[in-house]
């Protein structure tokens, strides 16, 4: 197919303002009589509030003071489940929870204040570890500390281990990771029961934070504005933190009667806003003598700290991606998220399928060994293929070829080459060198039946210069939402890439398209701003303003003569479920994702047996995303996720202690560099998917997947060493070496 | 971070002069504004240096080099003099931070930057550096703290320069109201048992007007090594420096210094000791590198350190044999 700009690499719309630091923050923004916000956080993790002393010190009568009391509504952040309060009012169930809080005009008095308010709280036994909450000796969360648990059946697992020639078990854990986003959330809110409530902020999911504020004020729809500003990075962190931080800048807006700014340093960011979650995964796998899966029993478990957030949702995702590409015919998998004492873990890239994919990548590099056959032939003989079925039973209607991405990455990387020449070389080597791939897939848009409850709505609106402008609830968070809209636009309306706007998030001005998350906003979105463009035209083809065949120009034209005679050209699009996604949220079997995204990662590390550093030397990403709308953007979310993937791996340590992340600075919590980044070599394999626009799928969060199971299995190449969990740091390379060579 | 007043000195007298009641001195500002950001300092006064003219020189004399304070890492990093010469010296300051520091960051405050260990930089813990009763580290996080020296508080000194410039021998010019004096820089900085709440003895009122390095005896090469746990945006985990004279390929005199290693830049004599008079070679260096680690206490996280810095030790001093 011709096409003018999908598959092209156009810049970046928002890039110059960027760049010329004309774009502005939500800290950039500043409004008359603005008082500043902080938050007075619980130094406990759990624990009865007795009281609450105000040093004498202070004026206190100059500051607002809000604690949960002055709250006008419900005191929950809506979203899943309604047990997080805005702020504690009798208890509290993690360190950094919200119990108060205080605005000022004056910054510095107001972090004096903040130091200054003594919260009395008589401890109460706090569980820290998802073991721990998994063995209840202590209940912390409902009757049995489980946020929510799934089971997939597929086939009868319980048959097939008689039959096994090899059983192989195996642990894997993965550690928590900050998603450090370069600013910090924020928001600016102004609140009166005249105006209603209107927050400013740097977030992911305007409706998200639009539909807490109804219920925190218990207010109407039409009295809550949410406006997204630009916003620096979001990784899952800002999808659903901003209701709380929000709230909290509105309940002090509403007290005081002026407009409230909360910005978060780095330590409070850190330290109080959500990570990914920990996971722990266990695995038994039946196969046969010549290394067929007979049956994959897994057990998937996720700390999701104290509320139940958005963790039912991580659970699920990491669920229904632990069992892979492969094409199993007994399949159980039983998940749970269990509560723990620890500020509530969240959304992050990848959002539970890194940490059951990493699992189930070192695991099936386990298998293979146990077979005796090399961890490419194992794969071979188990990738799916089209017609056969997932671990939910869904059937892969597309022409999925696993193999040739391997034999591509393969070719890319020089991976037999290497591998032999390593082996050949380690023999007498301090710095022991190793190859190790990863073989995965990741769901785009959201879980089964996802997609069809949201409903979203996408607009295209004519603007008096003539332009289109889209009207989308989805943000731009330097990912590229703007830019791939408006690529769409342009190649459906056949109009320059000039021609098209893209409104800012607004709840006033644009409808619930749904959030900024799920790898979703190109494939789902994307393909309602493509249809919502179209139907503008149609009606102005219809209204004989515009011509079959037109000139860019005389579209513009049409445009301003629709507005002269009417006065306004909207036109909206919403989504609809394909007609042959079929899915049974009650079983958890069927149609999980519309389309997945494939991949084969290699990594070449390097480790050193004297200073015990493992360090990535290279790295080809090789996968296949339908069809790429712009190269360049696709090559950084992939190149960007592989480097996040590196961190986690080897680089990111949230060291917690009592409950607290300890480490909350950038000089302590240690992230990779550009100069500890390989040269990440990234290859698209393109197949249209038809139901995508211009073919596309999902890309965003699938290279956040592939690089922690491929580190280690190379590092397993390298140096023998079966390593399991991550991040792996340098000490604990040094004992198992230790270990292994005493 | 509290209110402050700020003023710019022209003259080393006029800085001096101003450096009373809770006044400190500001050279690039980059560790002070952390400290100010982490809370844990509230001065009323930031006396601003860096444009006092004259204290940003590197002079070669008859009796070696004199560095200002005010001379930055990137400059350090760059010198062609000091790379020949004082390569150590140009390696420490090139692989120290990033490269937007080392062009703010001046070679006074890299001497007098705060230590980095985790409970010192968080304002909610109280201690023993702090005026605290205890020392969180020793029986908390302590992958990061010193192996040797390390019973009342177990901070690593932070400076990656002193590491080299102790090495040299170096001594630093001290300025404040009383007159200037020197003192060599092993003396300049302190152990805990010494004084707990510092890490050197400069006064409130004193600045670091220059930094000297004794001329070196020929067939001296110098080399540094810095380990940490990426490659930029970071303090050493483990570093070196081991400046050897040499005839032919046997060791008449090594001087060798670890970082981050104990409260003070740590001096290794005995491996400087056994290589005195031997061939350089993997048999010294290795017997070498095991003996700097002789006496080494270290903590429950941080035995690692011992294998780091015996691997660095040994590379430092076969790569001068090599280069
Ligand atoms: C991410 C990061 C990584 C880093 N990595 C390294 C590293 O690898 N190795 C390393 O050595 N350092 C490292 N640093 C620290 C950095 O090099 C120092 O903070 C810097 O050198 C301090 O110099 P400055 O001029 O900014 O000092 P300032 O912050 O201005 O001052 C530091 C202290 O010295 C005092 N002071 C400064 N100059 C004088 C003077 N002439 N007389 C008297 N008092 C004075 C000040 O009062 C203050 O107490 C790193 C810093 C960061 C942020």
């Amino acid at each position: 197919m011709q096409t003018r700009f999908i598959g092209k690499p156009m810049p970046r719309k928002e890039g110059r303002e960027k760049v010329t630091g004309r774009a502005r923050y939500i800290d950039d923004i500043t409004m008359p009589g603005m008082l500043f916000g902080a938050t007075v956080r619980s130094p406990v993790p759990r624990g009865r509030i007795k009281e609450i002393r105000f040093d004498p010190q202070i004026p206190w009568d100059e500051f607002t003071i809000v604690t949960a009391q002055d709250v006008p509504g419900s005191n929950y952040v809506a979203l899943i489940v309604n047990d997080q309060p805005y702020l504690a009012d009798r208890l509290v169930n993690h360190a950094e929870e919200p119990v108060l809080l205080l605005a000022h005009t004056d910054k510095y008095l107001l972090e004096e204040a903040r130091r200054a308010v003594r919260l009395e709280i008589e401890p109460l036994p706090p569980v820290f570890t998802l073991d721990e909450s998994d063995e209840k000796k202590e209940i912390i969360w409902g009757e049995d500390n489980v946020f929510k648990s799934f089971l997939v059946e597929k086939g009868n697992v319980d048959d097939v281990w008689a039959g096994a020639d090899f059983i192989v078990e195996g642990e894997y854990r993965t550690g928590a990771q900050e998603q450090l986003y370069i600013e910090t959330n924020g928001v600016i809110a102004v609140a009166n029961p005249e105006e209603g409530v209107t927050v400013w902020g740097s977030m992911q999911c305007p409706y998200y934070v639009h539909k807490a504020l109804i219920k925190l004020f218990n207010l109407p729809e039409d009295k809550i504005r949410v406006v997204q500003t630009e916003t620096g990075g979001g990784f899952g962190g800002k999808e659903e933190y901003p209701s709380m931080i929000a709230g909290h800048a509105a309940l002090l807006a509403w007290k005081s009667g002026k407009p409230v700014k909360i910005i978060y340093d780095r330590a409070e960011d850190m330290a109080a806003t959500t990570k990914r979650h920990p996971s722990r995964t266990r695995h038994r796998t039946a196969v046969t003598r010549d290394g067929r899966l007979l049956g994959m029993e897994i057990d998937f478990v996720v700390d999701g700290g104290a509320y139940a957030t958005l963790s039912a949702v991580v659970l699920s995702r990491g669920t229904i991606h632990a069992a892979g590409p492969y094409n199993c015919p007994n399949v159980r998998i039983r998940s749970r998220a269990v509560a723990t004492n620890v500020p509530p873990h969240g959304a992050f890239r990848g959002f539970g399928a890194p940490q059951s994919i990493f699992a189930l990548e070192r695991h099936m590099n386990k298998v293979a060994r146990a077979v005796g056959l090399s961890p490419e032939e194992f794969r071979r003989r188990n990738f799916i293929r089209e017609g056969e079925t997932t671990a939910t039973s869904q059937v892969i209607r597309e022409a999925v070829d696993m193999q040739r991405l391997v034999e591509r990455a393969f070719e890319l990387s020089d991976y037999r080459d290497k591998q032999e020449r390593f082996a050949r070389e380690n023999e007498s080597a301090r710095v022991k060198r190793g190859v190790g791939f990863a073989s995965f897939m990741h769901g785009a848009g959201f879980t089964g039946s996802g997609e069809k409850y949201l409903q979203s709505i996408v607009g295209a609106e004519a603007t008096p210069e003539g332009r289109v402008r889209i009207l989308a609830a989805n943000t731009e968070i330097g990912q590229g939402t703007n830019t791939i809209f408006a690529q769409i636009a342009a190649e459906a309306l056949g109009l320059d890439f000039e021609q098209i706007e893209v409104a800012q998030p607004d709840t006033a001005n644009v409808p619930n398209s749904g959030p900024t998350v799920a790898s979703r906003t190109t494939m789902i979105v994307g393909k309602l701003v493509e249809s919502a463009a179209l139907s503008l035209r149609q009606t102005l083809q219809n209204s004989k303003l515009l011509a079959d065949s037109y000139s860019p120009e005389d579209f513009s034209r049409a445009c301003r003569d629709y507005l002269a005679k009417y006065g306004q050209l909207k036109s909206f699009s919403q989504y609809k479920q394909p007609a042959e996604i079929d899915w049974d949220d009650e079983k958890y079997r069927g149609d999980a994702y519309g389309a997945f995204a494939w991949a084969v990662y290699v990594a070449e590390v390097s480790v050193d047996t004297l200073t015990f550093e493992a360090r990535v030397e290279d790295f080809v990403a090789v996968q296949e995303v339908g069809r790429v709308i712009n190269p360049t953007m696709a090559a950084g979310q992939i190149e960007g996720g592989v480097a996040q993937g590196i961190g986690y791996t080897l680089f990111e340590n949230v060291v917690w202690r009592g409950g607290r992340m300890i480490n909350n600075q950038m000089t302590n919590y240690i992230i990779p560099t550009t100069a500890d980044i390989p040269p990440i070599r990234v290859h698209f394999e393109e197949m249209p998917y038809e139901h995508g626009p211009g073919g596309a799928k999902g890309i965003g969060e699938l290279p956040m997947d592939g690089a922690a199971p491929a580190i280690l299995n190379a590092i397993e190449n390298a140096t023998g060493l079966e390593l399991n969990q991550i991040p792996l740091m340098p000490e604990q390379l040094m004992e198992a070496f230790r270990g292994e060579h005493a | 971070m509290n209110r402050f007043e700020w003023t710019d000195a022209a003259t080393v007298h006029e800085a001096i002069s101003q450096l009373n009641g809770r006044a400190v001195v500001k050279a690039g500002g980059v560790d002070l504004l952390d400290r100010l950001k982490e809370g844990l300092e509230a001065p009323q006064r930031l006396v601003n240096i860096r444009n006092i003219r004259g204290l940003d020189r590197i002079e070669e004399g008859k009796d070696g080099l004199r560095i200002g304070p005010l001379v930055t890492l990137a400059r350090l990093s760059e010198d062609k003099l000091v790379l020949e010469r004082y390569t150590a010296l140009a390696q420490a300051a090139g692989r120290a931070a990033t490269p937007q520091i080392r062009n703010m960051a001046t070679a006074g405050g890299n001497l007098l930057q705060r230590p980095r260990c985790w409970y010192f930089r968080q304002e909610e813990f109280h201690c023993r550096r702090k005026g605290g009763e205890r020392c969180f580290a020793l029986d908390g996080e302590n992958q990061y703290h010193a192996i040797f020296d390390n019973q009342l508080c177990a901070i690593v000194h932070p400076s990656a320069l002193a590491v080299p410039l102790m090495a040299f021998g170096a001594r630093v010019v001290l300025t404040g109201s009383k007159g200037a004096r020197e003192v060599e820089l092993e003396r300049f900085f302190v152990t805990p048992e010494q004084d707990i709440m510092r890490e050197n003895i400069i006064a409130p009122d004193e600045l670091i007007t220059e930094i000297k390095v004794p001329r070196l005896q020929p067939a001296t090469r110098s080399f540094y090594i810095k380990q940490g746990e990426k490659e930029s945006f970071d303090w050493p985990v483990a570093d070196v420096c081991a400046v050897l004279q040499t005839k032919g390929n046997v060791c008449l005199k090594a001087s060798i210094v670890l970082g981050a290693a104990a409260p003070v830049p740590w001096r290794a004599s005995k491996a400087e000791a056994s290589l005195a008079g031997k061939v350089i070679n993997e048999q010294s260096a290795r017997e070498a590198a095991r003996l700097s680690m002789e006496g080494a206490t270290p903590l429950a996280q941080n035995r690692y350190k011992l294998a780091v810095f015996e691997a660095i030790v040994r590379r430092a001093i076969l790569r001068q044999a090599s280069s």
